[in-house]
């Protein structure tokens, strides 16, 4: 569910964990709960991903379409971001009950894409002001078990790296009519490098000490959090306080210092889950939600 | 050229199954810790999780309230991607909102209302990849999530669909077979008792077919009811042992 | 059962979606071969036998299954449709492709597939475990399936080991790709090309013959000039169409004029319906009925339709200057309004070739084994075919199918498919007719015949259920004479409240054909029973049409009647249908109900009842005409025929009486009034017959050529055009009227059958009713079948089914039984030329007077009211210095020297059969009176009395 509501005695209880450094569940402020990542669950999507994270469930489904280029950027293709609340997750969400936190988090993506550096733009484009493609990035919310934020940028990224979209060849005529043509061979597609895509890394600041990867009983305890973008490299490119409490200064400086750590350490062992699943090739057997 | 031929002289369909065939069925209940009941489940590429969560206090208004039985609240909702075409929206829709109501009826049919009045049971679908016969995956979806949260039913609800090409009736429409604009039936049965819970036909049918494609249907559902039933006892056997341990 | 899922990727409507589906791989597909104990299970169907008695073959001489793949299967489907070959294993991934590039071949191969004799056998490979295969990196669709097939072939042949391994029997792979010839070599595949196995066939030498000849791409270029200007590739084509740089159309040659044809624009663009296309060049290749692209000229070179008429002579290939100089003829000066739309043909969207009858033009070099084929179809080019049996063939009528045309060539080139017996022999001549018409003339199949009523038949209880006895009534039938197929009769009676009782009683076919059945199917799709100049195809078995259903006199017969209350003023007050027993009292002939109702002296029931219904009759046509129904004429001629040799020993044109008219006018009306019960009934699927009325520019000629003779004709209503021509009377020029008549039925549309649903205009013009539908023939005549099973269920008589409440399967029915019906309309009158021919080839020269029926730039048509003959006489010969001829459209006439033919002209015509063609052998006619000087015919000079055989064999 999207919250919790905890008694008194529990929020001391783990607040008194936290600056001991021992969680609830026996991890350390820095440590994340174990994150299960599969690609390609979905086979009708251009790339798609399941992330677990706890009780965090998480599927991303790209899909590629043929759009044409935004005006300003004639040359480049786009992401656009949908973020699906499913009344799976807490009967709330039901309706519209879901929308405001989808908007919120699409928007969050949304600026954590809105940068050159993480995803190569112009290798979408397919000619300059008339094809490019638009690749449709939707989240799916299936269950919900804190650091929401987190799972669904290692979702998105992972979604990403197996996302294969089709070459196409532009043919033109005499007349300068254009038309598209597909390639023969299914195997050609282009790729999307996901090196630089950014992950975000959420540090809860639970009484004086701040955690990274709280669950829903820590985030109830939390009064404010700050989310950091970090690239592979450590690179910031984004950062946004979220919660009703405030934070001073200094502890902002800590925490980002803490993202960056973390995050480099994240990206790694993601890109390395990520390659090794990838070179099991297409014989891989499928879990999915059958396991 | 025209379009495919749905059943070949052979008598094989476009993806090689004979005209009665089910396609591969795979499921699994207990996909979710924090819903009361959740089950996912494959019908060849068609896929759907159901969760279910109640029977709990009526949500919202207390005047939805039901004196006698429990109130049953279905959602259906289709993942953005889970269609060829990118869908722009998950649920809301008119299609989303008919299935809604179809999958009610249906399981206001088969789960023992009447012990929960005063209550909300509800029931969320949602589909993650569509390949025809959603709402058949999404009642046999239902139904195993319904057992997991260990709500009272009549019977299992099981669900298929047919369809009718050149003089056969085919079992379990593929979307290539429903996109080509034939006559189509969903049914959800009820195996044990034979009973009908929801019969729903589009497109034109003779009369004289109709029995033909009914009992197609209807024999579709019953392997289908075959197979779940595998499944439920084989999760009731892991969770035993789970238990028992 | 084991499955995999294959990924597809699909663009449509310009973008690229990813598609998935699933695809099952199974391992209980058999290999076919009967007996084959590891694939146990019994075939439904046709197999391949377990020792196949092949033709010997000198390179594979164990006993084999062939299998073939796309190409060959698409290309030498002649071959392979020989009672010659058989044990072919057509693998779905083949069977795929060829559904995709050729409609017609498909259809073939499944009819082969279905006949038992032939033992072909579909193998499901792409489903089978054993021999799926996934399109693998870096390799394209095609050759993905190249491998498909190989690895299907090497499967077999290892199964087959299994299977016996003393039997040795083999799977020959047949292709004419040589890439994959010796990729399957390598794998350990005997492989052959067609051309390599069929010519080892030492006991079938005739088989090389029909080979289809495909020159590869690289040969083409090495002979002669190029002629032609290239094909534009399919997507070219396409993207032109869009943009509109070009035009789709269907391509029709002229009949008359080898170098003209016309394109019919698809598509609603009004004002380019048609577009001209003139000279080889332009014509590029394009064979009538093709799909084609066409490029529009700029208005400075539109040229008029040339009114002239040209044959290909031309006996050696490759005199293309001579063309171009024949070319020029075309284009003449005219007047600017005639200029018509024309244009060039740059690529050909779909062919629609189909095997073409004719014969063959032995080539004059001896041992030559190229020879050019004359189809008997005018439209369509001579063909090149490669033969060694050319002298047996000479003088026979053959078919041909065409290969391909290369751009070097001046004629397509094709392959000897038939032979069908000489030619001018009655038979072949009828087959060959029958053929180019399209007309299913098989004996009916044991399959349809097994769904006859078993003899002896008698009316049971059953059948009696929905039934009237009205076997009391005193009905009887007036047909032609000789009529054994009789599916109407009458009755009037007077009511004892003074009205009279009219029924009209059809013979109930509908009773004894059952929807989708084998025998339902047949008729279905025969449409119509065809009438020969002396034979007959029908539509049912003979059994049915001539005894079950034919309502003859004195047996009990099942009927459909239409039985209405009348007043004596022919009102009708009371309409009802029933189905009923009848049984006939006299069957007649229009002649003897004729003589009955006019001699005083003959009082029976059935004469009182005759003079009723004519009288009746009589009110009832006064009545339609009054509505604006049309009265058109064609002259009609019947031949009688010698009894022994059937030989037409003399022609008689159709004499009408006032029964003729008494039975249509009851026909009629009973049409009429099933027509709004049905309709009434299912306003949705009820099958009508409309009659378009003629868009104005139709009338042109008839307007024309009555003006020339000072009438008017008025056609702005289909009841002013019959009342003026009723006034088109000429006092000195009786047979004027009659003229017009033929002229005005010209000018009209065809009726067609429709389905209510799928159309709103159900007007028929001719006979001026809002609603109209065919009730009164179902023995010769499917579409009164349907209307029989609907006005039934209308009734409650009969049960529905599916199909016929379906108005798309009903559209598509009446597609077809309008299209028999044309081709049935084209073999009857070739069948009467043929038949006058025969007559003139007796009776030799002869001079008759005529009338001008239409004038044309070189020529004059003129009927022959005696014979009912048409023909034309040419003024332009070959080795004749030509006349000076002027024609003027606008009148329309023609000057020749200083005599000036107008239509409807009196002139007197010399007609002998002309058999220098042997294969067109056709009626000249040449001008005897008026005399012009060096161009008609001086009677005294010729030796009239030479009969013409002989002179064939002095040509000779």
């Amino acid at each position: 569910m999207a919250s919790v509501a905890l008694s008194e005695a529990e929020k001391v209880y783990i607040v008194h964990g936290v600056q001991e450094d021992l969680r609830v569940d026996g991890r350390g402020c820095e440590d994340y709960r174990s994150i299960e990542v599969e690609t390609d669950v979905v086979s009708n999507t251009s790339g798609s991903a399941r992330v677990k994270l706890g009780h965090t469930d998480i599927l991303v489904g790209v899909k590629a379409e043929m759009g044409t280029p935004k005006l300003e950027k004639p040359n480049e293709g786009y992401l656009e971001f949908f973020v699906d609340c499913s009344a799976n997750a807490t009967p709330e969400f039901e309706g519209r009950g879901g929308d405001d936190l989808g908007t919120e988090i699409a928007n969050t993506l949304y600026r954590i894409f809105n940068n050159k550096s993480s995803v190569d733009l112009k290798s979408l484009c397919i000619s300059p002001r008339e094809h490019c493609w638009i690749l449709y990035v939707d989240v799916l919310l299936l269950e919900c078990g804190g650091n929401l934020f987190d799972a669904i940028s290692i979702a998105v990224k992972a979604a990403l790296f197996n996302t294969r979209i089709p070459k196409v060849r532009v043919l033109e005529d005499e007349e300068g009519s254009k038309d598209i043509e597909l390639f023969d061979d299914p195997y050609d597609c282009i790729r999307l490098c996901v090196e630089n895509v950014p992950c975000i890394v959420t540090l809860c600041k639970i009484g004086y000490r701040h955690v990274v990867d709280a669950t829903l009983q820590e985030e109830a305890c939390s009064l404010a959090s700050l989310l950091v973008s970090v690239t592979s490299t450590g690179v910031v490119t984004c950062m946004r306080k979220v919660g009703k409490g405030s934070l001073d200064p200094e502890s902002i400086f800590e925490m980002m210092e803490t993202g960056k750590r973390v995050g480099k350490v994240l990206h790694t062992s993601l890109q390395s889950v990520l390659h090794k699943e990838e070179s099991l090739g297409p014989k891989r057997q499928k879990v999915g939600f059958l396991g | 050229m025209a379009g495919l031929d749905l059943l070949s002289d052979q008598g094989y369909r476009v993806d090689g199954r004979r005209a009665g065939e089910l396609r591969k069925i795979q499921a699994r209940m207990g996909v979710f810790a924090q819903a009361d009941g959740s089950a996912y489940i494959e019908q060849g590429n068609t896929k759907a999780l159901a969760v279910v969560y109640g029977p709990h206090e009526i949500r919202g208004s207390r005047a939805r309230a039901l004196p006698d039985r429990a109130l049953v609240n279905c959602q259906y909702s289709s993942a953005t991607f889970s269609t060829g075409e990118r869908k722009r929206r998950p649920h809301g829709d008119r299609k989303s909102c008919e299935m809604g109501l179809q999958l009610r009826q249906t399981f206001e049919a088969a789960i023992l209302t009447q012990l929960h009045p005063r209550s909300q049971i509800d029931i969320y679908v949602q589909v993650l990849q569509a390949d025809g016969g959603t709402y058949a995956a999404c009642v046999n979806a239902a139904t195993l999530a319904v057992l997991d949260a260990g709500i009272p039913m009549r019977d299992f609800v099981c669900a298929c669909s047919a369809g009718f090409v050149d003089g056969t009736a085919l079992a379990d429409l593929s979307h290539v077979e429903e996109a080509a604009g034939g006559p189509q039936l969903a049914l959800a049965l009820l195996p044990a008792s034979g009973q009908i819970a929801l019969l729903e036909m589009d497109a034109r049918l003779h009369e004289d077919h109709l029995e033909r494609v009914l009992e197609a249907a209807a024999r579709a559902a019953r392997d289908v009811h075959t197979l779940l039933d595998h499944v439920v006892r084989q999760h009731v056997c892991e969770a035993s042992l789970l238990l028992g341990d | 059962m084991l499955k995999s899922k294959t990924f597809l990727k699909k663009t449509r409507a310009g973008g690229v979606m990813k598609i998935v589906r699933e695809h099952y791989l199974r391992d209980d597909i058999g290999c076919g071969a009967t007996g084959c104990a590891a694939c146990g299970r019994a075939h439904e169907g046709p197999a391949l036998e377990l020792q196949p008695q092949d033709p010997a073959s000198s390179l594979c001489p164990r006993p084999h299954y062939l299998l073939p793949d796309t190409n060959v299967l698409l290309h030498q489907i002649d071959v392979l449709e020989d009672p010659a070959i058989r044990n072919v294993i057509v693998l779905q991934t083949v069977l795929q492709e060829v559904r995709n590039r050729s409609a017609p071949v498909y259809k073939r191969i499944r009819d082969v597939t279905n006949n038992h004799e032939k033992h072909f056998y579909t193998f499901t490979n792409e489903h089978h475990r054993e021999t799926y295969v996934e399109q693998e990196q870096g390799e394209n669709a095609n050759d993905r399936n190249d491998r498909a097939i190989r690895v299907a072939a090497k499967w077999y042949n290892e199964h087959l080991k299994k299977m016996s391994a003393e039997n040795q029997l083999e799977v020959i792979f047949i292709t004419n790709d040589r890439k994959n010839k010796e990729k399957a070599i390598e794998e350990g595949i005997p492989a052959f090309t067609c051309e390599e196995y069929i010519k080892s066939l030492t006991a079938n030498p005739e088989l090389i013959d029909r080979l289809a000849c495909l020159s590869e791409e690289g040969n083409e270029i090495e002979s002669g000039k190029v002629i032609f200007s290239e094909h534009l590739p399919l997507s070219k084509l396409q993207q032109g169409i869009k943009s509109g740089t070009y035009l789709q159309g269907t391509f029709r040659a002229s009949r008359e004029n080898y170098l003209e044809a016309t394109v019919w624009v698809h598509g609603d663009a009004e004002e380019n319906k048609e577009i001209i296309l003139q000279g080889l060049k332009n014509l590029n290749r394009a064979i009538h009925e093709d799909i084609v692209a066409v490029e529009l000229f700029p208005k400075s070179q539109w040229v008029a339709p040339s009114s002239v008429v040209l044959h290909d002579e031309g006996q050696d290939e490759d005199d293309v200057e001579k063309e171009e100089e024949r070319e020029t003829i075309l284009k003449t000066a005219v007047n600017e309004k005639m200029l018509k739309p024309t244009g060039r043909v740059v690529g050909i969207i779909k062919r629609n070739w189909r095997p073409y009858c004719g014969m063959l033009s032995k080539s004059d070099i001896k041992e030559s084994r190229r020879h050019l084929f004359t189809p008997a179809d005018k439209r369509i080019p001579r063909i090149r075919i490669e033969t060694r049996q050319a002298s047996a063939l000479e003088g026979r009528r053959i078919i041909v199918a065409i290969d391909g045309w290369p751009r070097n060539s001046r004629y397509p080139n094709g392959h000897f498919v038939k032979n069908l017996g000489d030619a001018g022999d009655k038979e072949t001549e009828t087959e060959v007719l029958l053929l180019e018409h399209d007309v299913p003339h098989q004996p009916f199949s044991q399959a349809v015949l097994s769904f006859l009523p078993k003899m002896p038949w008698s009316i049971t209880e059953k059948d009696m259920k929905y039934r009237e006895d009205l076997r009391h009534l005193c009905v009887c039938s007036v047909d032609p004479p000789g009529c054994t197929d009789i599916d109407d009769a009458l009755h009037c009676r007077e009511l004892e409240n003074g009205n009279l009782e009219v029924g009209v009683h059809i013979a109930d076919v509908s009773h004894f054909i059952r929807p989708g059945n084998a025998l339902d199917q047949e008729s279905a799709r025969r449409g119509t029973t065809v009438y020969l100049c002396e034979k007959r195809i029908d539509m049912v078995p003979e059994l049915l049409s001539s005894n079950l259903c034919s309502l003859r006199c004195n047996v009990d017969r099942l009927a459909f009647s239409c039985i209405w209350e009348m007043s004596h003023n022919a009102e009708i007050l009371k309409t009802r249908f029933t189905k009923s027993v009848i049984n006939s009292k006299a069957s007649l002939t229009y002649a003897e109900a004729q003589m009955r109702i006019d001699s005083a002296t003959i009082n029976d029931d059935t004469t009182t009842s005759l003079r009723g219904l004519n009288k009746l009759a009589k009110i009832l046509k006064k009545q339609r005409i009054e509505k604006g129904a049309l009265t058109l004429s064609s002259p009609e001629v019947r031949f009688h025929m010698d009894s022994e040799t059937h030989d037409p020993i003399d022609l008689q044109t159709k004499e009408l009486r006032e029964t003729n008219s008494m039975v249509e006018e009851f026909m009629l009306l009973a049409n009429i009034s099933v027509a709004k019960k049905i309709h009434e009934e299912f306003s949705e699927h009820a099958l009508l017959r409309k009659h378009p009325a003629p868009p104005p520019s139709n009338y042109e000629i008839l307007v024309k050529a009555a003006k020339s003779k000072n009438l008017e004709i008025r056609t702005d209503t289909a009841k002013s055009l019959a009342d003026s021509l009723d006034q088109a009377e000429s006092p000195t020029f009786p047979y004027l009227n009659t003229l017009l008549r033929i002229l005005a039925t010209r000018c009209m549309m065809q009726a067609v059958y429709f389905c209510s649903g799928m159309d709103n205009d159900f007007h028929h013009y001719g006979l001026a009713s809002p609603i109209y539908t065919h009730f009164t023939s179902p023995i010769r005549r499917y579409a009164d079948v349907i209307v029989h099973r609907l006005l039934a269920v209308a009734i409650g008589a009969d049960s529905t089914y599916p199909e016929l409440t379906d108005k798309h399967k009903l559209a598509d029915l009446c597609k077809n039984l309008n299209f028999r019906h044309k081709m049935a309309q084209y073999a009857q009158r070739a069948s009467v030329a043929f038949h006058t021919q025969l007559f003139f080839k007796s009776k030799g020269i002869v001079s008759e007077e005529g009338y001008i029926l239409f004038v044309r730039k070189n020529a004059i048509v003129v009927l022959i009211p005696k014979y009912g003959l048409e023909g034309t006489v040419f003024f332009e010969e070959k080795d004749k210095p030509k006349p000076w001829l002027v024609y003027d459209d606008e009148i329309p006439s023609l000057k020749i020297e200083d005599t000036v033919f107008h239509i409807f002209d009196k002139v007197k015509v010399r007609i002998m059969l002309d058999s220098s063609n042997l294969q067109h052998q056709k009626i000249r006619m040449s001008l005897v009176e008026p005399q012009i000087p060096g161009i008609s015919t001086d009677i005294s000079n010729m030796d009239i009395n030479e009969p013409e055989r002989k002179k064939k064999k002095l040509q000779k």
